[in-house]
């Protein structure tokens, strides 16, 4: 079976300068595809830079507008995964990932797990969406796009991979912070992001992609670090911090297979389990039901 | 109390003492602060900076730092000593000056400061120290602004995250800047930073002082040591400990209680005036826009 070649994105959006990303990624495209790339992975809002506030709107594109069709107009025997901020027929804005692929927009998702807390105010500006499904892929393996906070619930993981991913996508706007130095790599922020990705890689026998950007926005700093995980949880490759750069990494599709064979966790996930106890723990957190009154629910 | 003790590489003993839960990856700290210079120069559309050097370890901290970013010859170091300033401090800046081959000049703010006082002050010539401090401060904030237009830089401002919390600074004065690049590192930080990128010795190891008049040093001002305010800041601001909690850390309750009214009374200083609401859009309240965005450059 031919390698799966991946080209991460390791970007610097400039903020809210959407022609000046868009002709970026025509170009990094463009480069990703003479290096032989099947796969190209931009970072969560790519396309627009992150902190904008009050410029969302500005930078908003519907999912018919003509700048996005363009972009995917050059993934033709390619696939790409690009951030921006999409605007409903209802005039919701959410921060989104599409899958483009072989001249078309395949799939869309809409970020669902907003971060709001600390330095974080994306509820402000946006709408959250509600769907975690895969996709699949003229890759002939199934994707789990995500954006970045989503991976920072568990359900987002379970789900994808429930759902039939064979290669969690998460594309991301991570700021870097805490720099003590008893923190792995200098850098906090670092430290927990791979020890999810390696986590989620194990549990879902999945490969893990994830893209996060780099550059400074305000205050803030991206921190890159962009990285492969196979199924087993081992690293197979791992971007520099804060270096811009389009990065290729080779996996080996059978690896899904055969870390599934050896290690049947997904096989032996129980979601009607899941299911019933999460409708019991929805219906009393809501206080809808007395939990000393409402017996196991299995 | 676990602390290290931190000695540069010409180490004649311990130039300073570190709480080991302050000590920073210095390699990275330096990475995202000279990415934050740079960026903040070229998306405001300049490639130069001006720093205010006292002689003091936060502003050769910062004028090493702008000089690693975007190298000496964007630099311009601007003195700006008064006559009761120490001779020490002026020594200090020079080295500074030299180790890094940047451009300097020198504005003695004596004639400017003297004038006031001895003519449209209040209370004139009796003003109080603390005054004269603060006037001085917004003097050397003024000469600076001025040349940041002359010279086509940026001010890049000192202040520490230690002074920032406690209110140790003066209010559109030695605070005003254009970017921090150290405002969010502790004087402890700092010093370790400053070792590590070879700040001159005499600097790194010298007690911190406003020099507002002879003698004066932070620590005697304040009553305690930067190792032990750090640390009471850091378990207090970055770890969220409650007051009580911080006491059973083994923090003294008076300087517990002393510390956390210092930073609650200097929260007006760290954030700009409030605007009465009237219109249905105002500015910081419901319009809200970076900084810097397409258009905002200067060029």
């Amino acid at each position: 079976m031919e390698p799966l070649r991946i080209a991460l994105a390791q970007m610097a959006p400039r903020l809210g300068a959407l022609e000046d990303n868009l002709e970026r990624h025509h170009a990094l495209l463009a480069e990703a595809r003479q290096g032989g790339a099947d796969l190209v992975v931009f970072p969560e809002l790519g396309l627009t830079g992150y902190l904008l506030q009050d410029l969302n709107a500005e930078v908003a594109m519907r999912l018919d507008d003509p700048r996005l069709a363009a972009l995917a107009s050059d993934t033709k025997g390619l696939s790409a995964v690009v951030g921006f901020v999409e605007e409903s027929d209802d005039h919701r804005l959410f921060i989104a990932a599409a899958l483009l692929e072989d001249g078309e927009l395949r799939h869309v998702h809409r970020k669902v797990f907003l971060a709001n807390y600390g330095l974080f105010d994306e509820r402000r500006f946006f709408g959250s969406g509600s769907i975690l499904a895969a996709t699949p892929s003229r890759l002939g393996l199934s994707l789990g796009i995500c954006i970045c906070e989503d991976f920072w619930h568990l359900a987002t993981p379970n789900l994808l991979a429930l759902d039939g991913a064979q290669v969690l996508i998460n594309i991301s706007s991570s700021p870097g912070r805490d720099v003590a130095a008893v923190n792995e790599v200098g850098l906090g922020t670092a430290t927990s992001w791979r020890t999810l990705a390696r986590t989620y890689a194990q549990l879902t026998t999945s490969f893990v992609v994830f893209v996060n950007r780099v550059g400074v926005e305000e205050s803030i700093t991206f921190w890159g670090g962009s990285e492969v995980i196979s199924p087993t949880g081992a690293t197979l490759f791992q971007a520099p911090l804060h270096d811009e750069g389009l990065f290729f990494v080779e996996i080996d599709r059978a690896e899904v297979r055969r870390e599934r064979i050896a290690m049947p966790l997904l096989r032996d996930e129980r979601p009607e389990v899941v299911m019933r106890q999460l409708e019991r723990i929805v219906r009393e957190r809501a206080g809808e039901v007395d939990p000393n009154d409402a017996g196991s629910g299995a | 109390m676990t602390s290290v003790s931190a000695s540069p590489p010409s180490g004649s003993g311990p130039a300073f003492e570190l709480p080991a839960e302050l000590g920073i990856d210095t390699d990275v700290a330096r990475r995202i602060i000279d990415g934050f210079i740079t960026s903040q120069l070229r998306q405001a559309g300049f490639s130069r900076a001006v720093v205010g050097l006292s002689g003091g370890i936060d502003s050769a901290l910062v004028a090493h730092l702008v000089a690693e970013a975007i190298g000496a010859d964007s630099l311009l170091c601007v003195l700006m000593p008064y006559s009761g300033s120490s001779a020490d401090s002026r020594t200090d800046a020079a080295a500074v000056v030299d180790q890094l081959g940047c451009a300097s000049t020198l504005v003695d703010i004596s004639p400017m400061v003297d004038a006031y006082f001895a003519d449209g002050a209040p209370g004139g010539r009796e003003a109080s120290p603390v005054r004269r401090g603060n006037f001085m401060a917004r003097m050397r904030m003024a000469v600076l602004y001025d040349h940041s237009v002359t010279f086509g830089g940026l001010v890049a401002g000192t202040g520490n995250k230690t002074e920032m919390l406690i209110g140790y600074t003066t209010l559109f004065g030695d605070s005003a800047c254009a970017f921090a690049p150290i405002g969010d590192l502790y004087k402890s930080q700092v010093r370790q930073l400053a070792a590590v990128m070879g700040v001159p010795d005499a600097i790194v190891r010298k007690s911190p002082s406003a020099d507002l008049w002879p003698g004066q040093t932070d620590e005697g001002e304040l009553g305690v040591s930067y190792a032990d305010l750090d640390r009471l800041l850091f378990w207090m601001i970055d770890k969220r400990r409650a007051p009580d909690e911080l006491i059973e850390l083994g923090f003294d309750d008076g300087l517990v209680e002393r510390v956390g009214r210092m930073v609650a009374r200097s929260e007006f200083k760290r954030q700009v005036a409030p605007i009465a609401k009237l219109g249905p859009r105002t500015v910081g309240i419901d319009y809200l826009y970076p900084r810097r965005r397409p258009g905002s450059a200067r060029r």
